[in-house]
């Protein structure tokens, strides 16, 4: 290795560790705070980093009876579970029918969800809180209700995949048909199993996205805390005044949402790689 | 197909289809046996009397349904579409409330109503051409396809109409209505004075148009472009330094010689996988003016009082890009990835013996490469920017607000942003409505230009 | 062919069958039975006359803190009206400013009864979200409380809610080891800066921000008529007077010991904070035994003193419109008695809000309280908080937020009047 090579190397390691530091650092501060105590020290912000003295009352509040946490983490649980599930299968219906199957007005069909895309999602939210309110999904009905509307739009998704079956070769299916195989047939026993990356990174996906949603849960919700998820609640603890010293509260449940999720998707990171590259390259 | 017709000509082929589908209805009803003929009025009447019960029994069906749905309930909404409503509430002498006309309701079901009588009208004519190609079928002596290949035909030939329809139907309830009600309140003056059910809400014309574009007095003319501009601003620092500063540490970690690759990648990738809200909203307090940022900058004497990161709209905007990096280059940077390994290792060889140093080889193999095969998620970056709620309300929810900006928008607001400031905290539906349809319109352009000049984002089935 | 999308259109037509089957109650909801009922019933509510309440569920939202002691209070109310029992009480934990929200984005899913700051009541009158209050209920309620909370639930001439507290308000919480003279506000901002602690107060927020602007002279009222429009602004900003609080925001916000802010548990380096009564409990955890409180400081602007001033406020609570007879009976006896004297006094005891109940005022425990002791005492150079638009309190948050930025850094008299004069003028705007 020449010199001039192994100063490039360790300029490299350095930038490496520094740019580490910078993306760890928030992290570690969090964790830090989780563990200051909110009833010895305090619970709202302080300008040190690390406590005084290390404790874990912060996690115990959120497991004592008085605290609704573990309620707002088993909602925040099914409305992923179901969403992963529900959503995948959608997304594959509409990915197969729009990747394999050319029908009338297939091309309008991906035009008018195209324009539909371009609107923003806020716009229509009070819409939607009355649409669903209707159906009587609002308040007590907020976990069906947000599953219904996390799915039912879903299907406007379908890019990534249909780019990952539009590169399976055409003749398996025409191989297939002569064989007699139906459409059907052909999904079932053949597309599918082809697409386990695919499949797995659609339910990676929607299962995290329902742990960030902070701004329909909490119209859905509306005042309900039983209905609470995750994210609306914590987001209270800091955000509204009636929640003086919370911050320690708020890092502890941050931490335990952050700790599955996280250890999720390092488990299947290879697929949503695979995921995003294809989405990226096919647009 | 190709070439660019006038809209004269487009308007003149679509009247001719008219003509030629109402002439074809006529000819239907002539020629037409008294199977057929009854089918005008009761949907599937031919079909069942011709054995194919699966498709009469579903067209008489959706007709009793949607002729119920219209007339039994629709038209009562209908009826109001013009005016939204007229009785207001009203106390009792008791002292409880009665509710009159629900202009939200009026609004949402009159929509509804006239999607059902397009419904209708749609499926009435797909019944006439049930009705005609059943008759010729047997007048030509074949045989109509029983109802056991009917059914069949929804696994095989017809799978896609199988595949599609509840995911259409859950777009359509969803994401299609609320959108085209939202595009009519636009249109309506419904706000915090106007608010369903004790106020009603009426039609003001292109009013709330106006105001958002007038520039003095009341009007949100500067503010709106103001927004507008940073938002555009906002998208493209957000959108290509991200995707340089990605692609450079991408390169970084992909060195011949760097040890530990996938460490240094699940490093970064920390902040996708952890939810923003836990994650942003700890960032943005670390900056406040007694964060910990600026604590421990005062603490070890780097500076004597506090930077005001988030409270000068200059220091914030800059500071919302910075933190944007921390969220956005592990993403590019695992796309990068994939994609620097498929440039072909010869192409680099044979530039470094004509001396080509790695600058060089980034601008003139790695770069055109990279822009050739991204091209097209550039663009859906860039939108996806446009609306990139989360990164703007979790660390500021807008704010530096300023006195030269009305609406409660601020100098780090996004139009969405302001449109759900407006939504939720001033419910003020209406100009959230129009700022809504102009974040469409936004987007609308800018991937209209982009189209036109990335031709072959068009080529969808070029990549098969 | 076209076959498949008769099927799409039948779901359609079946989701629609639903959204009608569930939203089927358009004209026809007069349930208004003209039942015959005495107006107000008191505290003891007519045992006698066993009228049928009905029943169902009434849901009541206040704040977090005050979960508990609500649902132990509505507890005892049944206890006591067992004529009422058929109703069951839910209780939530939703803060005044989201109840607020939420009841004027949809008034029928909101709470039966909520508490909420008054800021919000023009809003929620506007919004049909409260109950009037009137005849000789009206008479009862205006009897138990102070004048000026009364006038705080009041829109036009009718009275809309039932006061809750008279403590929020504002005041000084400050680090005895710190601050050594509290009377005076460069004082308290020399000591921080010397000690290198914050001084916080939240100026972007039209209720803090008229301590300035009230103490130097200016003003700022609106009228309302019973509908909760807002009729005329009488508004006294673009003024020497205004000038002046303009001068002495900007003054503060220069010193390198300004926060801005007013929430203790955010305050990360405070050693003095603008805050009320509701913080108490978390301002004495943080000072320790430093803890101290005060009126608030005097403001000194080119050698003039001015007391600092600022508003009033009052919690009140609100009952829905309800188109049941008997539910409202209901729900407007479980206020009275939520905000009656002794639950005033309880509350107190159990929550450390100050009461708004004149016999609850007198309380010895009340009397006795350090931080209500302090907010009296500003409350005599304070004003009453009236009826404010919504906008306004964006447009102050716009002004505070200009202060902060520093905007009006550089800016001499004229500068700030033409600002001030812009300011009124959007102020004045908002009364048509």
């Amino acid at each position: 290795m020449t010199k001039k090579k192994r100063i490039g190397l360790t300029i490299s390691y350095i930038v490496l560790i520094l740019i580490s530091i910078i993306w760890l650092f928030p992290f570690f501060c969090l964790v830090l705070q989780s563990f200051r105590s909110y009833q010895t020290e305090f619970g709202g912000m302080v300008n040190y980093l690390v406590p005084k003295q290390f404790s874990l009352d912060s996690y115990k509040f959120l497991f004592t009876e008085g605290s609704q946490f573990t309620r707002w983490y088993a909602n925040t649980f099914v409305i992923a579970c179901v969403v992963s599930v529900l959503q995948t299968v959608v997304v594959i219906c509409v990915s197969y029918a729009l990747s394999r199957m050319r029908f009338a007005g297939r091309k309008l069909l991906m035009n008018i969800w195209l324009v539909l895309g371009m609107f923003p999602g806020f716009l229509t939210m009070i819409c939607l809180y009355f649409l669903l309110k209707q159906m009587g999904l609002t308040q007590d009905g907020a976990v069906p209700g947000l599953i219904l509307i996390y799915v039912a739009s879903s299907g406007m998704g379908y890019y990534v995949c249909k780019g990952y079956f539009d590169t399976m070769p055409k003749a398996l299916d025409e191989a297939a048909r002569i064989d007699g195989a139906s459409r059907f047939q052909i999904l079932y026993q053949m597309i599918i199993p082809l697409s386990k990356p695919i499949i797995i990174y659609t339910m990676l996906v929607s299962f995290m996205a329902p742990w960030c949603d902070f701004v329909f849960a909490s119209y859905v919700a509306f005042g309900k805390s039983d209905s609470y998820n995750v994210a609306v609640a914590l987001q209270r603890w800091v955000w509204t005044n009636d929640y003086q010293g919370y911050f320690t509260r708020f890092c502890a449940g941050g931490i335990l949402v952050a700790v599955p999720v996280t250890l999720l998707f390092m488990f299947l990171q290879k697929y949503y790689v695979e995921g995003v590259t294809g989405g990226a390259v096919k647009g | 197909m190709g070439e660019k017709k006038t809209i004269g000509r487009q308007i003149a082929e679509a009247f001719g289809w008219l003509g030629a589908d109402l002439k074809d209805i006529g000819t239907t009803f002539a020629q037409g046996d008294f199977r057929t003929r009854i089918s005008y009025l009761i949907m599937g009447f031919g079909q069942i009397l011709r054995g194919q019960f699966v498709r009469g029994i579903a067209m008489l069906a959706s007709q009793g349904l949607l002729l119920y749905f219209i007339f039994g309930f629709g038209m009562q909404y209908l009826k109001d579409i013009t005016t939204l409503g007229t009785s207001g509430r009203g106390f009792n002498p008791d002292g409880t409330v009665s509710y009159g006309d629900n202009s939200f309701f009026i609004l949402l079901y009159s929509l509804l109503t006239i999607f059902a009588i397009a419904a209708l009208i749609l499926l009435w004519r797909i019944n006439l051409y049930h009705n005609r190609d059943a008759q010729r079928l047997l007048a030509a002596g074949k045989k109509l396809p029983s109802n056991r290949q009917d059914l069949h035909s929804l696994l095989d030939h017809n799978f896609d109409k199988t595949l599609l329809a509840l995911p259409c139907l859950g777009i359509f309830v969803f994401t299609v209505l609320p959108i085209i009600f939202m595009i009519c309140v636009a249109f309506t003056n419904y706000d915090y004075n106007h608010q369903p059910p004790s106020q009603l809400f009426t039609w003001v014309g292109l009013e709330n148009f106006k105001n958002l574009f007038s520039m003095g007095g009341d009007g949100y003319g500067s503010t709106f472009f103001t927004v507008l501009g940073w938002t555009l601003i906002w998208s493209f620092f957000a959108t290509f330094l991200n995707y340089f500063l990605g692609m450079a540490v991408a390169i970084l970690i992909n060195q011949k010689g760097i040890k530990f690759k996938k460490l240094w990648r699940t490093i970064l990738v920390m902040t996708i996988a952890v939810p923003q809200f836990v994650s942003l909203l700890y960032v943005g307090k670390m900056f406040a003016a007694d964060g910990l940022v600026n604590s421990y900058l005062i603490k070890w004497g780097f500076i004597t009082r506090a930077i005001p990161f988030w409270t000068n709209p200059l220091y914030a905007r800059i500071l919302i890009i910075v933190i944007n990096l921390w969220v956005g280059i592990p993403y590019i940077m695992l796309i990068a990835t994939g994609l620097l390994m498929n440039i072909p290792e010869d192409l680099y060889e044979s530039a470094k013996i004509d001396g080509a140093n790695p600058f060089q080889m980034f601008f003139s193999i790695t770069l055109p490469y990279m822009l050739f095969v991204t091209g097209p998620f550039l663009l859906t970056q860039f939108i996806g920017n446009l609306n990139n709620f989360n990164v703007i309300y979790l660390l500021t929810q807008g704010k530096p607000q300023s006195m030269s900006l009305k609406g409660g928008a601020g100098y780090t607001d996004l139009l969405v942003t302001w449109l759900y400031k407006m939504t939720v905290n001033d419910t003020d539906y209406k100009t959230a409505a129009v700022i809504g349809i102009m974040v469409f319109v936004v987007t609308a352009v800018i991937s209209l230009i982009v189209y036109n000049v990335l031709p072959s984002v068009k080529d969808e089935e070029g990549f098969q | 062919m076209k076959k498949k999308i008769v099927s799409i259109m039948m779901t359609g037509i079946l989701a629609a069958g639903m959204l009608a089957g569930c939203g089927g109650s358009k004209p026809a909801d007069s349930s208004a039975q003209p039942a015959a009922e005495p107006a107000a019933e008191g505290e003891a509510a007519g045992e006698a006359e066993a009228v049928d309440y009905g029943s169902g569920e009434i849901k009541i939202w206040v704040a977090e803190n005050v979960v508990d002691f609500t649902k132990e209070q509505c507890d005892a109310f049944f206890a006591e009206h067992a004529d009422m029992a058929g109703y069951t009480v839910t209780v939530e934990p939703v803060g005044e400013g989201d109840a607020a929200g939420n009841v004027i984005t949809d008034v029928e899913g909101g709470a039966d009864i909520y508490g909420f700051a008054q800021d919000q009541l023009a809003r929620l009158v506007a919004a049909g979200a409260l109950t009037p209050i009137a005849g000789d209920e009206q008479t009862l309620i205006s009897g138990w409380n102070d004048a000026a909370s009364i006038n705080s639930a009041t829109v036009g001439g009718t009275l809309y809610a039932y006061p809750l507290t008279s403590d929020n308000g504002y005041f000084l919480y400050y680090d005895k080891s710190v601050v050594t003279d509290p009377t005076s506000l460069e004082a308290i901002i020399a000591d921080c800066e010397a000690a290198g602690k914050g001084f916080y107060m939240e100026i972007n927020s039209g209720w803090y921000q008229t301590a300035f602007f009230f103490g130097a002279g200016a003003d700022l009222t609106y009228e309302t008529d019973d509908a909760g429009n807002f009729t005329a602004c009488n508004a006294g900003y673009a003024t020497e007077e205004g000038v002046a609080a303009m001068k002495a925001m900007i003054n503060l916000h220069k010193s390198k010991a300004f926060n801005n802010g007013s929430s203790i548990s955010n305050a990360a380096n405070c050693a003095a904070i603008v805050d009320g009564t509701w913080d108490s409990g978390a301002a004495k955890d943080l000072f320790g035994e430093n803890y101290a409180c005060a009126k608030l400081p005097e403001f000194t602007v080119d050698g003039t003193t001015y007391q600092m001033s600022g508003f009033g406020g009052f919690k009140l609570m609100g009952v829905k419109p309800q188109t049941d007879a008997g539910k409202l009976q209901v729900c407007k006896a479980l206020a009275q008695y939520l905000s009656s004297e002794a639950v005033q006094i309880a509350r107190y005891n159990a929550v450390g809000w100050g009461p708004s109940n004149l016999n609850a005022q007198q309380d010895e425990a009340v009397k006795a309280d350090e931080a209500l002791t302090a907010l009296s005492e500003q409350l005599q150079y304070t004003i009453p908080q009236g009826q404010y638009p919504g906008d306004y309190w964006t447009l102050a948050t716009s002004l505070g937020d200009s202060i902060i930025s520093g905007d009006y850094d550089n800016a001499d008299d004229a500068a700030l009047m033409a600002a001030l004069q812009d300011f009124q003028a959007t102020c004045e705007g908002y009364a048509k």
